[in-house]
């Protein structure tokens, strides 16, 4: 008989999946598939260009981590790069993670061919949605800091999968944005078919090329969201861990190179929490 | 010549941020630190493998400096001549510990004799007779042996690490063993 305690946690949960439960560990774990990309923004935490190494998860540790995540007791898994897109195999990855849990894919929404668009028709029956970083309502200004006609390729890809049935996110990542900028904004990604509920609003991370460029907030571990996030160098304390200046990784919020199994990596993140002075939770919206 | 990374001060790890906490913790630190999960767990064995226990200081200054020469790990040897100093060795005893050869003409100490064979029997490979460990536990006591003897492999443990990669030794201790005539 599973004795199950109020807040639907089972009493045999292991300490991991009681302290997502009860909110000490954040539920999502990320998942760095790639480092290089298709474009160079400024403000890029891991100086990911078409020219760096990929430093790529294979699928198969995609789908262990996925795998371990649910069964230790997670709740979301994360996909980030690089951009997602240029690994081949991201299409039949995301489905088969969206299996164990719901899962968010970041892509920069600047490789959806109709060929891609094909491949990816299938997550609309997943558990999967994709977020798509669009910084500004006009295109020269929002090109300045992402890449030439990323704008347009963004704003035509978005309709392109919300038709198609895919759930898509936008991302907005900026130093500030005037009132006027931001309402223009989202009209604008109303009109591509994302309603409010999926538009987020973050800071630029002073970290890895938003350093370089000066760019941005100056956050502190306690300022980062604590998720677990996997890459091909270890286990980071969260997505903005794993950061890369002048081609050096950094390795001040790294937790633990161990990544599999996730266990491993999970517990030694859930000690570090719980030896972080109360009161000292993210507080710069920074997401 | 080529030798390992060793973590920056502002790019250490959060599980090795407390081995940090009083400034540069020197280079094994600094190069196990890349792997933190790995860092602690071996900093708390070789803490108390090597720092203060039943066995006194100068015992186990006597068992690493020793261990350090027979393995022929430049880093050990000098780093630990400096603390066999602090610990109270003579300069003579130091270099006799270095040499590698005969140690009875700097130690008399029948207990420390019997050590100083064990040492040799333990670091130097091979099987150890029963005749030598007889002859140790006459001297030392059973928990005695075993914390010496651990103390020989943590030793061998870290002078592999420390000579396959390279480890420099800290400038003032090269400066203290020069004065001391024992470089």
């Amino acid at each position: 008989m599973s004795t199950e305690t109020t807040d639907s946690v089972p009493a045999e949960a292991g300490p991991i999946a009681r302290a997502v439960a009860d909110g000490v560990l954040p539920g999502r774990v990320w998942m760095y598939a790639n480092y290089h990309c298709n474009i160079q923004c400024t403000y890029c935490l891991t100086e990911s260009g078409p020219k760096v190494t990929q430093r790529a998860l294979s699928p198969e540790t995609m789908l262990a981590v996925g795998e371990q995540a649910r069964a230790l007791g997670f709740t979301d898994l994360g996909v980030t790069g690089g951009e997602t897109f240029l690994m081949p195999h991201m299409p039949d990855t995301l489905a088969a993670l969206s299996a164990n849990l719901p899962v968010v894919a970041l892509t920069n929404g600047t490789l959806f061919s109709r060929r891609l668009l094909g491949k990816v028709e299938h997550l609309a029956d997943c558990d999967v949605a994709l977020q798509i970083s669009l910084d500004r309502p006009d295109a020269d200004v929002n090109d300045e800091m992402r890449a030439p006609d990323n704008f347009r390729k963004v704003t035509q890809a978005i309709p392109d999968l919300v038709e198609r049935g895919i759930t898509v996110r936008i991302a907005t990542t900026v130093e500030s944005i005037e009132d006027n900028e931001l309402d223009r904004l989202c009209a604008l990604h109303r009109d591509l078919g994302v309603p409010d509920s999926e538009h987020i609003i973050r800071p630029i991370v002073r970290r890895g090329r938003a350093d370089t460029e000066e760019l941005g907030v100056e956050a502190a571990a306690s300022d980062l969201p604590s998720e677990l996030t996997i890459t091909d160098d270890g286990a980071f304390w969260g997505p903005f861990g794993p950061t890369v200046k002048d081609g050096v990784l950094d390795t001040d919020l790294l937790v633990t190179r161990t990544t599999l199994p996730l266990e491993t990596p999970a517990t030694a993140l859930l000690g570090l929490i719980e030896g972080r002075p109360q009161g000292a939770d993210s507080t710069l919206n920074i997401r | 010549m080529t030798t390992i990374a060793r973590v920056e001060l502002d790019q250490v790890p959060l599980l090795a941020r407390p081995y940090f906490a009083d400034g540069d913790p020197g280079p094994i630190v600094r190069s196990l630190a890349q792997v933190p999960e790995l860092l602690t767990v071996a900093l708390p064995f070789i803490g108390a493998a090597l720092g203060p226990s039943a066995i006194s200081f100068r015992a186990k200054e006597i068992v690493i400096v020793r261990t350090s020469a027979l393995a022929g790990c430049r880093f050990c040897v000098q780093t630990h001549a400096v603390v066999a100093l602090e610990a109270g060795l003579t300069s003579d005893e130091v270099a006799a510990l270095q040499s590698c050869g005969p140690t009875d003409a700097a130690f008399h100490d029948p207990r420390e004799r019997a050590l100083l064979r064990w040492i040799d029997v333990v670091a130097g490979g091979g099987p150890v007779s029963d005749e030598e460990r007889a002859a140790v536990l006459r001297s030392w006591s059973d928990h005695e042996v075993v914390e010496l003897t651990a103390v020989v492999g943590a030793t061998l443990m870290l002078n592999r690490y420390a000579t396959a990669l390279a480890l420099p030794t800290a400038p003032e201790a090269v400066e203290r063993l020069a004065q001391e005539g024992l470089l």
